[in-house]
């Protein structure tokens, strides 16, 4: 067959394309009219439903006085609430959160390729991206929780019945508490023999207020002193394995080939971010008991 | 008279038809006659307030329910039903710590459906937080928030912390334990903001600890200024679906 004239044959092409996106329409009378009124009718009778046999929670009057054990925050802010377990309040309530949300909200500004919009994860490796981003993340969050609650050490002591040698890594409060040991020598120890390691009062020993003289300039004297191990716990390491943690994933997914392209990136952080977002939500939720200590809990057991 | 798809035969069903959607108050109402010719349906959707934020055609795979889950038009009815309850809700509610409790107790046990009013409303409040979250969920795995719907995503983002913020004012109403040491826990993260931290939690609370002036900040950010802040974010969200051409199309 010959073909007819180029420009012909590319008119007849878009007059045809023109009218297969004619053909893929549908009526939004009565086609999705249709399907928004039937959700709306199902969701009222489920919520109706949901409502007849299930009673919003009503506790005692609200009393100052009384603090309940534990005291919680509604259930999407537990994830805030637990993260506040492990590190700095600022940290936890304020500077994580923040951070979380402009990142979320930068992600089409980081993403500006076109490709693989209006299709659920169109990309060869997408779904791979979600389970390894959800499975990486969430069993590492877990992991996280269980080693600062000293689970390592619980597991060793059961097994053979005498403490956890190592005391500076039984968990976060313990490293601060006994880490980083100094040798506590004077001259006279030295010289007896009994100089040993032990934990360094590091606590209130860099005077600011004494180097930032604040008060020369009229301003109230800086009474500031840093607790070196306290920053290291509750700020420098969780950061560090916050920012290092999915800079690793990334960088793993990269080398072995799982995640190439920026939007495969994209996909294993924010599938990482929910597994982290419902995991804490679920520990908070679910397992923080009395004095928020790791354990089963139910809201019902306030009743 | 406009021109309309009359029947060639008149039957009695025509003319009761007629009668219907043809005679002058139905038109002053809707100016199309009844949706049953592509001409009136498309009419119907475009010349509607309420309908007109959809275009009149739509893609055939957008309909498709595993396309979208209904997940935005699913937050947006929460939104309208926790309106209409809230609404309701308030009728019986004085938001002063002497009231409030009695006021919860009394809806629940006094009022005919007020436990189902305010179940209603607490179980549709629980519901809007996870599917706004889950439609976040969907717009990013459908990759829906490339260009040019980069500042929908944004607005989305925005609609996302004002649910939460509805969800969490809303907590504290019923003046009841769970209610004042969930704000308490909740004020004090702000409070532990560096600098700004404790001047905002002061402002937010309206003093040192949770009590008659943080009830009724709370409410009043929850009855008027955030649902108004919402609407207005909500009023763009749409509007900009509308002009990007509806949800994101494979290329």
């Amino acid at each position: 067959m010959t073909t007819a004239n180029p420009a012909e044959a590319q008119s007849a092409a878009v007059r045809g394309r023109a009218r297969r996106q004619r053909e893929e329409e549908l009526l939004v009378w009565p086609d999705l009219v249709f399907i928004e009124f039937i959700s709306a009718v199902v969701f009222t009778v489920l919520l109706v439903g949901l409502a007849v046999t299930v009673d919003a929670i009503l506790l005692d009057r609200a009393n100052p006085a009384v603090t309940p054990n534990p005291s919680k925050a509604p259930w999407y802010f537990l994830n805030l609430q637990e993260l506040l377990l492990h590190m700095h309040p600022a940290l936890a309530g304020v500077v994580v959160p923040t951070i979380a949300l402009i990142a979320l909200g930068a992600i089409p500004y980081w993403d500006t390729d076109n490709e693989g919009q209006g299709e659920w994860l169109s990309g060869p490796r997408d779904w791979l991206n979600v389970g390894v981003g959800a499975a990486v993340a969430s069993i590492g969050t877990l992991m996280l929780i269980l080693f600062d609650d000293g689970m390592h050490a619980k597991i060793y002591e059961s097994l053979t019945g005498s403490k956890f040698p190592i005391s500076w890594l039984v968990n976060m409060r313990e490293f601060q508490k006994n880490f980083p040991l100094w040798p506590t020598c004077t001259p006279e120890t030295l010289k007896d023999g009994s100089c040993a390691l032990g934990p360094l009062e590091w606590a209130k020993s860099i005077p600011l207020g004494k180097v930032l003289r604040t008060d020369l300039l009229g301003l109230p004297a800086l009474d500031l002193n840093v607790n070196i191990p306290a920053v290291l716990v509750e700020q420098i390491i969780p950061v560090t394995m916050m920012v290092g943690l999915p800079i690793l994933l990334s960088l793993v997914a990269y080398k072995r080939g799982i995640a190439q392209t920026k939007r495969e990136h994209m996909i294993l952080q924010f599938s990482g971010f929910i597994a982290v977002y419902v995991t804490l939500t679920i520990v908070g939720t679910y397992f923080r008991g009395q004095g928020l200590a790791l354990g089963p809990y139910t809201i019902f057991a306030h009743q | 008279m406009a021109a309309t798809e009359r029947p060639t035969r008149r039957s009695m069903g025509d003319r009761l038809y007629d009668a219907i959607f043809s005679n002058r108050v139905w038109r002053s109402i809707f100016r199309s006659g009844y949706p049953n010719t592509p001409r009136n349906q498309m009419l119907a959707v475009a010349t509607n307030v309420f309908l007109h934020l959809h275009p009149t055609r739509i893609h055939r795979t957008h309909v498709k329910i595993t396309h979208t889950f209904c997940l935005g038009g699913l937050s947006f009815f929460l939104f309208l039903g926790l309106t209409i309850s809230g609404v309701l809700l308030m009728f019986y509610y004085v938001p002063s710590v002497e009231r409030a409790y009695e006021d919860i107790l009394r809806l629940d046990t006094d009022v005919r459906f007020g436990q189902l009013m305010r179940n209603m409303h607490r179980w549709m409040a629980h519901g809007m937080v996870l599917t706004v979250l889950m439609h976040m969920m969907r717009v990013f795995y459908t990759g829906a928030y490339k260009p040019p719907r980069e500042f929908n995503w944004v607005v989305g983002v925005v609609l996302l912390v004002l649910t939460l913020l509805l969800s969490f004012t809303g907590y504290l109403l019923p003046w009841d334990q769970l209610a004042l040491w969930a704000i308490t826990v909740g004020t004090n993260m702000v409070g532990s903001a560096p600098l700004l931290g404790e001047p905002n939690r002061f402002v937010l609370v309206g003093g040192f600890q949770v009590g008659q002036n943080a009830l009724i900040r709370f409410y009043t950010l929850h009855v008027i200024g955030l649902p108004l802040m919402a609407a207005v974010f909500m009023t763009v969200h749409f509007w900009r679906i509308r002009r990007d051409g509806g949800l994101a199309k494979p290329l």
